[in-house]
Parts: C-alpha cells; sequence; structure tokens
C-alpha cells in the first residue's frame, strides 16, 4: 500500500485571467479545482485539505486559508441530514518545504486509515504590491491530490533536516513601519504593518549544501544509488537550484524536471510546477527535495 | 489500508479511536504525559482595558463575558518565549528529554518574535526544535485558529496510534492580548466586530503524547472536521493602527453556528467512544466567555439528555487565550490537583473555520505526574 500521487496542477498569476490581479486565495482554488477535474473527483470526496502556502492575501492569519479554500471549492461545507463523510482543512507552515511536509502528513494519516483522500494545496502572492518590500516570489498556486493504492508503492521514505544556524539567511515578517513613504493607511496612526521579505546572497549556497546533505542521508537510509533517480524535483525558491544540485549528486541534468524560466522563483507551490513539466513514469524513481527558510529541507522517495 | 473503508459513510468527521476500532490502522494507544504552560505575569483587568478605549463605550466587559482580568506579556516576552516556557515546563513533567521527541509541532496563530514582530519565515518550531534540543525531531508549524493545539494533538494522536512514532509534542505560544489593544482603538458599541478581541489573553502551552504501554489507558477518541460555510465568520489581519494584528467577527452567528454544528460532531464521537455525554467527568470547552459557555453546555445537555458532571471555565482569570485554552485549563486543574485518575475529560474545540475538535481521553497516570495521587 502506497500514497500516490492522483493528479497535480497548477495556476499561475500570469495565465490566470479570471480576474487582473488574482490573489493567492484564487490562485489556490484554481490550482485545486483543476487537480480534482484531472483525477475526475470532486470535492465532496476529499476527507483532508492541507494549505501549504505562506504569503496570503492581506496576510490573513485566521482562519486556516485551507478552510476558506474548502469553501470556495464547495467540499463538505454543512453537514447534511444523514449519512456522508466531511473534510478536515488546516494549515501547515514550513516555509518552501510546506507542501512536501503536507504530503508527508497525508501518507501518515492515509497509511493509518484516517482519510482516503486528500489535497495539499499551496499558493504565494505578493499581498500588497508596491508596498511589501522584498518580494520577487512570482502569484503561483499549486495542487497535488493523494490517496492510497495498494497496488504501488508511492511515496517509500522522507527525510527531514533543520539548519537553525543559517536562520538568518531567509527571512519574511510583518512589521510596523512608522510613517512609510508610500503613505499612511490610517489617518490617526502615521505608520502602517509592511512585509518585508530578505533572502541573503549566500542563501542559495547553504541551501544547496543543506539539500545534498539531506539527500545523501536519505539515500543511505535507503540504501539507493542517487544515480538510479530518473526524476528529481528540487526547489528552494532561488533560480538554477534544481540543476546545481543534480550535478552535486550526480545525478544527469536531464532527469531534472524544470520550472519555467519566468517562474524559477516559485515558492511553496514550486513541487507542484515542477511536476507539470514532468511524467511519473511507471516503475521510474523521483526525487522530492525542497530547501527553504530555516533553513529547513525535506526529500521524499517516490516510486511511480 | 488495505482497501477498508472507514470514511465512506459512516463519520463525519475525522475520527481516531473508539468502540468498532477504526480507523483500522491505529494498533497503538496514545496518551498525554505531561501538560505544560507559561503564563506571563502582567495581568490587565477588564475594568483596566475598557478605561484605555478610545471612544465612551459603556462596554461593561467582565459582566457581558465573564473575563474578570487576563495576563499580557510583558518586555522580552512575545510568541516565542511563551512557546518555549511551555514546552520546557512539560517536559518536565512527563520526565523526558527533548532529544526523545520524534515529532515537535508549533500551533500558535500568533507568530511574534522579538516583540510584535510577525515572523512568517523561519517557521517557529526550527528555533524551538534548536532551543529544546530536539535534534531528532521532525518539525513544523501548523495554523488552525484557535483549534491549532488540539489539531496538533489529532496528528500526534494518529501517528502514534499507527506505529509511525513513539512521542511528539504540540506546543503554542499565543501573544494575542495586542488584538484587543488594537480593538480598544477603534470599538465603539457591543455591537462592534472587534469586540471578541477584548476577550484576549496571552499564554503558552505544550501538551507531549507518547504511546501508552499496552492495556493502558489514554486518549479514547480524537475527532475533527471543517464546516467551511462559516470559514468567513472570524478573519484577523495586520491591523491598520497600529503593531500587531485586528480580528473581525460575527461573534454572534458563530456561536450560534458553533453550538448547532457541534451537537452532532458531540454525539458522533460520544457514540464511537461508547460514551453517553453524562459519563464524560469534566468537559473543557474552548473559552470565549462565560456566557458563551453557559449557553452551549445548557443546549447540549439538552439535546444530548445529559451533561457532563464538571465545566471547565478559565476565562475568568485567563481570558480567551486562544489555541491554547484547553491546555491551560487542563495546567490548571492538574497542578492544583483537581483530578481523579479515573476521571474522563473531553476538549472541545470551536473555532474559526469553522472547525470542531473532539479529544476524548481518562487522565490516569498524568494524576500523578503533578504530585497527586487522589
Amino acid at each position: 500500500m502506497g500514497t500516490i500521487i492522483e493528479a497535480s496542477a497548477t495556476a499561475t498569476a500570469s495565465e490566470h485571467r479570471r480576474s487582473l490581479s488574482p490573489g493567492s486565495l484564487e490562485l489556490a482554488d484554481a490550482a485545486a479545482r483543476s487537480c480534482l477535474a484531472r483525477a475526475n473527483r470532486t470535492a465532496e470526496e476529499l476527507d483532508l485539505l492541507i494549505n501549504a502556502g505562506i504569503f496570503h492575501d492581506k496576510i490573513i492569519s485566521e482562519p486556516a486559508f485551507a478552510s476558506l479554500i474548502q469553501e470556495d471549492i464547495g467540499a463538505n461545507l454543512t453537514r447534511p441530514a444523514g449519512a456522508g463523510h466531511g473534510t478536515f482543512s488546516f494549515d501547515v507552515y514550513n516555509g518552501a518545504c510546506g507542501l512536501l511536509t503536507g504530503i508527508a502528513l497525508v501518507d501518515g494519516m492515509l497509511a493509518s486509515g484516517t482519510v482516503k483522500l486528500a489535497m495539499v494545496v499551496a499558493s504565494d502572492m505578493d499581498p500588497e504590491p508596491g508596498i511589501s518590500e522584498g518580494f520577487s516570489f512570482p502569484g503561483v498556486g499549486g495542487a497535488v491530490l493523494l490517496s492510497a493504492d495498494d497496488s504501488r508503492a508511492g511515496f517509500t521514505a522522507f527525510q527531514f533536516a533543520t539548519f537553525p544556524e543559517f536562520a538568518e539567511l531567509f527571512q519574511s515578517s510583518v512589521d510596523w513601519h512608522d510613517h512609510p513613504g508610500n503613505g499612511s493607511a490610517h489617518p490617526d496612526h502615521p505608520g502602517r504593518n509592511i512585509l518585508t521579505v530578505e533572502i541573503a546572497e549566500s542563501y542559495a549556497a547553504r541551501a544547496l549544501e543543506c539539500a545534498e546533505s539531506t539527500a545523501r542521508e536519505l539515500a543511505r537510509e535507503q540504501a539507493l544509488d542517487l544515480s538510479q533517480i530518473d526524476l528529481i524535483i528540487a526547489t528552494a525558491s532561488v533560480p538554477g537550484f534544481a540543476d546545481a544540485l543534480a550535478t552535486r549528486l550526480g545525478i544527469p541534468t536531464t532527469a531534472v524536471a524544470t520550472l519555467p524560466d519566468d517562474l524559477h522563483s516559485a515558492h511553496t507551490a514550486a513541487p507542484a510546477l515542477a511536476l507539470q513539466s514532468a511524467e511519473l513514469a511507471a516503475g521510474s524513481t523521483t526525487l522530492f527535495i525542497s530547501a527553504g527558510a530555516g533553513i529547513t529541507v525535506t526529500a521524499a522517495l517516490y516510486l511511480a | 489500508m488495505g482497501g477498508v473503508s472507514v470514511n465512506s459513510g459512516e463519520h463525519w468527521m475525522a475520527l481516531e479511536g473508539g468502540a468498532d476500532g477504526s480507523p483500522p490502522g491505529g494498533h497503538y494507544t496514545s496518551r498525554f504525559v505531561g501538560i505544560g504552560a507559561s503564563l506571563p505575569e502582567r495581568r490587565l483587568g477588564s475594568e483596566e482595558l475598557m478605561a484605555s478605549t478610545a471612544h465612551r463605550t459603556g462596554i461593561d466587559l467582565e459582566r457581558l463575558t465573564g473575563v474578570h482580568e487576563r495576563r499580557i506579556a510583558g518586555a522580552g516576552e512575545d510568541s516565542y518565549t511563551l512557546a518555549l516556557g511551555a514546552a520546557r515546563n512539560a517536559l518536565a513533567y512527563a520526565g523526558c528529554a527533548a532529544e526523545d521527541l520524534d515529532v515537535l509541532i508549533v500551533s500558535s496563530i500568533t507568530h511574534y518574535v522579538g516583540g510584535l514582530r510577525m515572523q512568517l519565515d523561519p517557521p517557529l518550531s526550527v528555533s524551538l526544535k534548536s532551543a529544546l534540543g530536539a535534534r531528532r525531531a521532525l518539525s513544523f508549524d501548523i495554523s488552525n485558529a484557535c483549534a491549532g493545539m488540539m489539531t496538533g494533538v489529532f496528528l500526534l494522536n494518529d501517528m502514534i496510534r499507527a506505529g509511525q512514532i513513539r512521542r511528539g509534542m504540540v506546543v503554542s505560544g499565543e501573544y494575542i492580548s495586542q488584538l484587543g489593544r488594537n480593538a480598544a482603538l477603534e470599538i465603539r458599541t457591543i455591537m462592534d466586530d472587534q469586540l471578541a478581541s477584548l476577550t484576549l489573553g496571552d499564554a503558552g502551552a505544550a501538551a507531549i503524547l507518547e504511546r501508552a504501554p499496552e492495556g493502558a489507558a489514554g486518549i479514547e477518541v480524537a475527532g475533527f472536521t471543517t464546516l467551511a460555510e462559516h470559514s468567513r465568520l472570524c478573519l484577523a489581519f495586520p491591523a491598520k493602527v497600529g503593531r500587531g494584528v485586528s480580528m473581525y467577527s460575527d461573534a454572534r452567528t458563530l456561536q450560534e453556528v458553533g453550538i448547532e454544528d457541534t451537537v452532532p460532531m458531540l454525539r458522533e464521537a460520544l457514540d464511537q467512544a461508547g460514551l453517553e455525554f453524562d459519563q464524560i467527568d469534566y468537559f473543557i470547552p474552548h473559552q470565549t466567555s462565560a456566557r458563551a459557555i453557559k449557553k452551549g453546555v445548557q443546549e447540549f445537555t439538552e439535546r444530548m439528555g445529559g451533561g457532563p458532571k464538571h465545566v471547565v471555565v478559565t476565562v475568568d482569570e485567563f481570558g480567551n487565550t486562544s489555541s491554547t485554552t484547553h491546555f491551560v485549563a487542563l495546567w490548571k486543574y492538574l497542578t492544583e490537583g483537581r483530578f481523579a485518575a479515573s476521571d474522563r475529560v473531553l476538549l472541545l474545540s470551536i473555532a474559526s473555520g469553522l472547525e470542531v475538535g473532539i479529544v476524548i481521553f481518562k487522565v490516569d497516570q498524568l494524576v500523578e505526574r503533578y504530585g497527586h495521587d487522589h
């Protein structure tokens, strides 16, 4: 019995024409709907919905963003009289590792039998373009639909690592700025809360080192020869990461799932985005690996 | 799972444990072995808070909500320090080391580090894991409004029951009283949508769960669901009037639908545990206001045909400490020696989302860990 990917989908701000400036919720909703449609599933079938995106519209901190997505896609909104099953929604925050962390949680709950069908959704969008500082991630929403299959291996191993010595290299926060140059949000209170993202130049290099050591640890524990990897989906919210990591691990760059040029800095939805350019061919082995703020690394092996 | 259908009409909630042994992947029992808390020393009375409002409101907050006072973070205290204090406190009661933790989940709504700087990246779990020395722990943050810690308990319970891990901690540090400070700047009448913010208080809380020895008591049933039809009844964003966050809620509707939608969930969880509501010794609901708790208990008792032996109310002295309320209440009752080992407790979370979460467990060995033997 394994946790398998039934479908994945994305929605990008540049392609999404429903509105002129789609927010992160709209992108998450679109990716979630598209993912369900690709798997020929309905929202009512979902037992679990996890959001792993971080940069939400209005920087909303309550309720869980997942519950807003659940309402928008119409997944068991209210309990009908009689039988049926509900949907449980919550958010996971683990930087750019959120989507893989969500998948790991789903894997556990599918294995225990607590849920049968789950979706992990992630999206990020600049909540206040022109006001936020240092926000460089493209607007992308992604969704991955997961279920258990007796006849397939699916996700076979997860590896997690944190490197708190590099915590300063990737920071994002919301803090009050007095008298900002772009005007006050409230006439009586000259200042406003502003989102700031700071990624140090050395982050990319350190993320590579951390990801490499985590991948090698995973390979050691699973007795896996990394040259057997057919596909690598590697993301760290910075350009060039996947190719560089593959090279360090001795995986041919032809096995790298690439991101479109204009989306190479995609944040939490990046693994779903990379999946769009790849095929999880039967019998193939895929290495998923994400690095993010912390520095945190999450890796997983998937046998299609 | 073997293709066994566990959620095809049997249960509305995602359920763990219970009379029919579902889900089939649960081979072990998990139990609480340490509940920790961290409360700021500083107290803010409702009278003092209402005296600070920018407009004359005429609201008698204590009479309306039953909140006499709440703790508020002082200098050097924030979400992170409250969480860290609670985590260390829980470890001491559990008698285990941080490196014994397989999983560390941080479930705060507020992520304030260094005052009112809301940290989005890195997740708070990275620095907490490091500060605690939980070097083996898989760590991540979750967010599920006031149901955050209960969600963490649900996740850990599932992992422990299935044998995926042996021990885990969920911890929250809520520096959330600033929502009340921000509300005080804008609130004008009793109908204001920021009224609920005035009840909030700061606290850290932590719970450690581990695999129970065979045959030992522990968590009997845990269940969760999200009734997202009501997802927009309570929303919080960075404030426009100052540091921190402002929260806007339709508290009246939230309370009404919360009670209405919870009744069938309570029934489902109790049925799963093979229990009636009057077999619950201590009922710990989410602490919103004394009036809301009273109304909820009345309604539940009427609809369930009997009520719990005791209802735990801490909102009078701590206010609503958001995701930590159930565990601050548990910690208080444990440290005060108010439970007997044979007591059965039901924790009920009703939170923005609308989240409904239920955990039913036997106190058992926890009593001894707090120096009481009853």
